[in-house]
Order: structure tokens, then sequence, then C-alpha cells
């Protein structure tokens, strides 16, 4: 990473280069846990001085040694992470937190397990509702995960260092927000793709350095002159995206992408883990009903007679609106890694919603890797210019 | 004169057939019962979680999963996929969630609701409400819920926790789970009391739940006989015969019964050494996973060379028995089997180094208790529920136990996937295989 780059510069050189500092900060000492979903309770971590680090995929990368234990008919973003860590690539950390978010993350999780030697690992189980009863349940588990961790470090988590935990947290939570603020400008002053490697950036280092490097960014873009380029502007939805090169073609083709659905993008970031009261319970309320994902089972509460489905997309989706609207979204892409379950089943519902209220959208399945990509590019192009046609 | 009928080599039981019936009697009396004003439910299999709960309420209940299985039996699954995919759903998705929501597009597109004529065994009709859960699969609740498109009818979820293996010994856990399912149970008793309009019965639930315990504790039974060598019932049997223990066809009351005579049958066939094919017992093979129900013939072409099928996956047997006499509440009753069948061979993995403790761990024990010289991995392609640990349980299988495997592709559905052929094709090579290993076993253990 050249020295003293500073704010997107840096955010890139973080991102291409994401395990440089987090094996710095081991050789200092630090614990550092990986996770993959967006559920892990990253607070709880902090807040016993271990580094949260989220393992990602590598589009480049042909899985290999994946290939011993998974079929190839599978979630292609978890053969690509699992691959990495059966390469040895991960075995910086000191042990990972499964969380139980879909099959493909349970049923590795398992395997992953019984042949990857950690020093530390823990399954964390998941409720599919998120009512009162599921919400407590899901607190007796971070209950059961917060001891773990203490055995870990031989520390107690306090009341304090979790109530720190979770302001630094949250302050990360309002920078990025912010970012998206400024895509709400026509056009915007940055990327897509720029948002997605600084998320990809802050997820790789410990939450003060995170929000430090977010601060810079920030102060940047906002004295960035503003571009005379138009193009559609694009909401990407879908499966997780943790390389910026999906993005990167839409915009190359003339397009912006301004706002996403996405568990590298938005959905770790559009809500905050409240501050009163019970702090296990106000985590557990966040990481299970705040957070967007389709692995979760939410559904308007019906008479128990009659559901109506217009209802039961807008309670679901009605953010997907706001966002259209605020961010004055032309089209939607719609993509999913193939194989994801959660995603495929949303697909037409998600599309049915769009339809509703007249924004066109896409659907792309792909396999994850980077030569998918290309072949994607027709598509986007000739939708793109279907949105020209209605947009100039 | 016309096509001799070519012969069997498998030998079948007597009892499976009383047993198998169950299945058509469900879909006869679900129509009846819209016939006669009476409401039907669609629900998922669901580890006799909620089906006590349905059973003590008297509402007839049909399985779209079992449905997708008969379409493809049947032949008739192709058109359903098709409009499936025309409807913007991707093709990666479960099979029998496609089948069925190609059945319910033409239903309520084309029909006005009514039952598509094509349809087997009399088809499903509408539900007043649909069940499913989080066991087994994410397809399992996602699947309803996308069926929100064509059906203006609730979805119910029931959640299951399902803790890790080393995680579910810790203190306090498996109360709690207990606890957790026990409060979704008064949940969803309350939600069908509002829907339906009636009281639970709670001394019909828990005669249910004692007749269901008391049948699966039989058929457990039935599957322990199958140990013996030469095995006498094959798996083509195990598969017909499972509806009622796995989603409750037909009465448990009556279904004990004929699993009675069922356990007297294989009884019989042990104490006299009769086999469950015509031909010697050459080799003792694990099926895992969903059967190609489009191609089961193959089965025969297998019999025929003396490979004797004698035990499936976990998924579709009971768990071992549970001694709940200490418990009056049915619905603890319920929480506790239910939970039995995911966590039951737990504490045998954990000492094993084992942590994938439910789909995997199990068919280990499996293949090691009933004798095997082989497995067979139908590797389907829309289900990934029960693939994803097949290539890792190929190489433990093989590690620990010297029993080699092979891998065929499939789908649950789709019969354009599974070539019996390829099958047929590679058994030969397998015997040798199977051969080579045994002989290692004989000289290592």
């Amino acid at each position: 990473m050249p020295e003293g780059s500073r704010g997107v510069t840096r955010a890139k050189d973080l991102y291409r280069d994401r395990f440089r500092r987090a094996k710095e900060l081991k050789g200092e000492g630090r614990k550092i846990l990986g996770y993959i979903c967006l559920h892990a309770p990253l607070e709880m971590m902090t807040a016993l001085q271990i580094i949260p680090f989220r393992m990602l995929g590598d589009i480049y990368e042909t899985p290999t040694q994946v290939d011993r234990f998974l079929p190839r008919a599978f979630c292609p973003f978890v053969r690509s992470v699992f691959d990495l860590s059966l390469k040895g690539k991960y075995d910086f950390l000191d042990g990972m937190l499964l969380v139980h978010s879909c099959d493909a993350m349970e049923r590795t999780g398992r395997i992953w397990e019984s042949v990857v030697d950690h020093h530390y690992f823990h399954f964390m189980d998941l409720p599919t509702k998120v009512c009162g009863r599921h919400q407590k349940f899901f607190r007796e588990g971070l209950d059961d995960f917060k001891k773990t961790l203490e055995e870990l470090t031989g520390k107690e988590l306090s009341f304090e260092e979790l109530k720190k935990a979770i302001e630094s947290h949250n302050e990360q939570r309002s920078m990025v927000r912010s970012l998206y603020e400024i895509t709400e400008k026509v056009p915007p002053k940055i990327s897509g793709s720029e948002i997605l490697q600084v998320i990809g950036a802050i997820t790789s280092i410990p939450v003060e350095e995170g929000n430090n490097l977010l601060r810079e960014v920030l102060a940047e873009i906002r004295k960035r002159k503003s571009g005379n380029l138009k193009g559609p502007r694009i909401l990407v939805w879908g499966s997780v995206l943790d390389h910026p090169a999906f993005v990167e073609m839409i915009e190359d083709l003339g397009a912006h992408v301004v706002i996403d659905d996405l568990c590298t993008g938005t959905r770790g970031y559009w809500a905050d883990v409240k501050l009163d009261g019970d702090l296990l319970s106000s985590l557990a309320y966040y990481y299970l009903v705040e957070l967007r994902c389709p692995r979760t089972f939410k559904e308007v509460p019906s008479d128990g007679k009659r559901k109506d489905y217009s209802a039961d997309l807008e309670e679901r989706f009605s953010y997907l609106r706001e966002f259209t609207k605020t961010w004055k979204v032309d089209g939607a892409i719609l993509q999913s890694v193939k194989y994801c379950d959660c995603h495929g089943f949303e697909v037409p519902q998600v599309k049915d919603y769009f339809n509703s209220f007249g924004i066109p959208s896409l659907l792309l399945e792909h396999n994850y890797m980077i030569a998918d990509r290309e072949v994607l590019k027709t598509r986007v192009e000739a939708f793109l210019e279907m949105l020209r046609g209605g947009v100039e | 004169m016309g096509g001799e009928e070519k012969k069997k080599y498998i030998n079948r039981l007597k009892s499976f057939l009383p047993l198998r019936t169950k299945i058509d009697e469900t879909y006869k009396k679900s129509i009846e019962a819209i016939q006669m004003g009476r409401p039907v439910a669609w629900a998922m299999i669901n580890a006799w979680y909620g089906d006590p709960i349905l059973r003590a309420m008297e509402l007839e209940t049909v399985y779209p999963e079992n449905f997708g299985a008969i379409c493809a039996a049947e032949g008739v699954a192709e058109s359903y996929l098709n409009r499936a995919d025309a409807d913007g759903f991707p093709s990666h998705l479960c099979g029998y969630a496609r089948n069925c929501f190609g059945y319910v597009s033409r239903m309520t597109k084309e029909l006005k609701g009514e039952i598509p004529p094509e349809a087997p065994v009399g088809g499903m009709p509408k539900p007043i409400f649909l069940l499913s859960s989080n066991i087994g699969c994410d397809a399992r609740y996602k699947w309803f819920q996308a069926l929100g498109r064509y059906l203006d009818v609730p979805v119910w979820v029931l959640d299951m926790p399902i803790p890790g293996v080393k995680e579910f010994f810790r203190d306090g856990v498996y109360e709690r789970c207990i606890q957790f399912i026990v409060e979704e149970l008064k949940e969803f008793v309350h939600f069908l009391e509002r829907t339906l309009g009636v009281k639970m019965d709670w001394d019909r639930l828990e005669k249910t739940v004692h007749d269901i315990e008391e049948m699966n504790r039989v058929w457990f039974e039935i599957n322990e006989l199958r140990k013996a060598i030469p095995c006498p019932m094959h798996s083509r049997d195990f598969w017909s015969a499972m509806p009622p223990s796995l989603f409750l066809a037909g009465k448990p009351a009556e279904t004990l019964i004929l699993y009675k005579k069922m356990w007297k049958e294989v009884k019989e066939r042990v104490d006299h050494k009769v086999s469950s094919i015509q031909t010697e017992e050459r080799f003792r093979l694990l099926f895992s996973e969903l059967p190609p129900w489009h191609s089961l013939s193959v089965f025969e072409n297998m019999a025929e060379r003396g490979w004797n099928f004698v035990i499936e996956s976990w998924s579709y047997h009971p768990p071992p028995p549970l001694d709940l006499s200490g418990i009056s509440d049915p619905l603890e009753h319920i929480a506790r089997f239910s939970f039995h069948f995911h966590t039951a061979y737990f504490k045998d993995a954990l000492e094993e180094g084992e942590y994938y403790g439910y789909m995997g761990y199990p068919l280990l024990k499996f293949a090691r208790e009933y004798r095997c010289d082989g497995a067979f991995f139908h590797l389907p392609l829309t289900c990934r529920s029960t693939s994803t640990h097949q290539l890792y349980l190929q190489e433990k299988m093989k590690q620990k136990l010297k029993i080699p495997s092979m891998i065929v592709s499939g789908d649950i559905v789709d019969l354009r996937l599974f070539n019996p052929a390829e099958v047929i094709k590679r058994m030969e090579i397998f015997e040798e295989s199977m051969e080579s290993y045994r002989k290692l076993r004989e000289e290592r253990f």
C-alpha cells in the first residue's frame, strides 16, 4: 500500500490487499475472528478487543480444493470462501463465527468445522422469524456466544465496553449512510463500485480504523467536483457482491449505480443498534429484525383467512420504493449468484413489486466468477439502452 | 404375443401395499373434504412438529413435496416445471417447488382455482393455509411465501432451532430449545383455532401424539431388522412404506396396525433368512437421499446383479425411540420428539469429532451398523439440502470405514437429468471397488 495514501485511494488499496492490515495487527498480538454473513454481532467481538474480519471469496481464483467437499451445483460464493480457507488463505484468523443465515452457510459450516482446524469455532443458530419470542431466543443465543468469547479471551464482556463498541459501530453505520447520501445527487460524486470497495475495506480492519478511513473518504468526496455525465440511475439488488467488478461493468456502460440492496452494501448499515435497555436484546433486535435479507421470514400479519399479496410485498419491500424515489432510480438490476435459494425464490416477488410502480427491472443470474461478467454485459447493455430511451 | 413382463428381482413385501395406498387416500380425502365444504391445508414435511396438531384438529392435509415426487413418477412434472420457468422462477430452485408453482399457476391463472385435469392422484385442492417450517431447508418456507403470487392464503412457519453439535451440549441449550418449540406450538394452535373456528381437542391431541410415537417406534424396529444378513427389506419397500410415518399419511392408529403387520412379515423373513432380492446378496448398499422417483426401475437392474439396498438416509427415518413417559403435556411430547429427530446422533457425532450431526454423521453410523459394502449417492441438482454433504461423506466413508461410494447426478423431478444407462454402465466397475474395499476391511477391522 503506497505510504501516505488517503481517502478513497487508501480504501481501494486496503480493499485490494484485505489481509495485510489484519496480519499486521495479528503480529501485534490482536485476536481476529472471521465471519461471513451480516448477522454476526460485530460489537460483541469489538468490545473484547477482537477484530471481526469479514471473509470474502475471490472471483479470480478458480475453486479447486473445495471440490473434495462441496458439489459444483452449490452457492459459488460459499464455495469460493471455503476454498480459500482450505488453501490456507485464512490461516491468520484465530477462529470463526458461523451464523446460520442460509442452508449453504449452515451445511458448509458443519463440514468446515470438521475439516479445518480452528482454535475457535462457534456455530450460531438464527431464528427464521422475527417476533418477540424469536428475538428473545436469539438473545439467549447471543449470551452463549458471549460466554465463548470470554472463554477465548479470558476477559469479561462488560456493559461499558459493549456500549462503547455499539456506539463505534453505529457511528460507522451513520458514515456509510452519509456516503449513500452523496449518491443521491445527479450525477453522483462517488460511484457504486467505489462504495463497495470502501465497505470491503472497512470490514477488514478494526472499527475505529474503519471510522477514521470513512472520515477521510467523506471529506474527500464532498470536495469532489460534480461530473456532468448523465446516464441511467440504477439500483442493484440481490445476493452477495464482494467484488466491484459487477458494478464496474454497469458503470463502464455509462450508468450510475446510485443505491443498492446488498449485504456488501446498504443492508449492514441502514439502521442502528439501540442503546437503551438490555444491550444484548438490542443486538438481537438489530441482527434479526433490522437486517434485511430474504433468509428471514417476514410476512404481514393476516387475519388468518386471506393473504393480500400486494400488502405483503409492501410490508416486505417498501424500503425499495423509498430507495427508488430518493435516489431517482430509473431501473433495477436484480442479480443473484446461482443456487442461492433465498434470493432465487424472492426474485419474482421483487420484480412484481418494482412492476407495481413502473420501475423496469432486469434479472441476472451468475456463477460469481469474473468470467461471467462478459456474458452478462450484453444483457445489461440492452437494458440500459431501453432505459435511455425512456430517460433522454 | 405382446411384451412379456420383465422378471422382477426385488422381492417386495406384501405389507408395503396398504401403507403405500395411504398416500392416495390422503389426496382422495382432501378432495372429499373440499367437496363437503371442509378446509384443507398444504404442509411441508415437518418432522412431526406441526403434523400432530393438524391431525388432532382433523384438518385434511396434502404435501406438495410428495405431490412433486408423484408428478415426477407419473411423468407430468415437465409441463409444470416449464411453466414455473416461464413465470420467472430460476431453474436451479427445488424441483418440487417449481413443480408446485407450475401446478398452482395453471390452477389459478387458467382454471379459476379448479384442479388441473391432468394432475395425478386427483391433484391438490386449494388450501385454507400453508404450513411450512425451516426444517430441512430454506426452500421450505421461501417456497410457500412465493406462492403468495397465486394463492391468497396465509403462510405459517414453524421455527425449529438447529444448534451446532458442540453448542447443543452447552448448559441450558437443550431445555431452552424445548421451551421455544413448545411456545411455537402454542401459537400455532391459537392460529389454527382462529382460522378454523374450532377449539383444540386436547384429549385427541394426546392420543394422536401417543399413536405417532408408538407408530414410529414400530417403524424404527422394522428398520433395525434390516441389519440382518441377508437384508429382508429393500429400499423400494422403505420408500413405499415411509409416508405414513414421514408425513402421517393415514390415521396413526390405523397405520400403527399396518406397521405391526410389516414388522411381523420382516421378522419372519429374518427368521427364515429370506432376502429382499431374488439373487444372492452380493453387496449391501446404502442409498443416500431422495431416489430418482421417475426411474425407480433401475433398482431392478441393480438387484439382478445382487445389489441389495439395505438402508437409506437419515432424513426419512424416525429417530431412535425416546422415553417420554414422565411428560404429560402433549406439546412437550411433540417438542422433545421432533427436536430429538434432529439431535439424536449428536452425542455419537461429537465423540467421533464429527460436526455434521444430522444429515451427515448418521450416514456413517448407518453404513457401519448395516454392514454396507458401498454407498450410492444420488446428487439431485435442484436439492442442495440433500446434496451438500455427499462429497464430504464420500471421503469420510472411504477414510474411516473403508466403504467406497458412487455418485450419480440426477434430480428429484426433472427426469432429463438422471441417466439410468449411466448407472448400469458403472455398476461393474463399482463392484470391483466394493470387492477390493471389502478385502481391505477384512484385513483392517
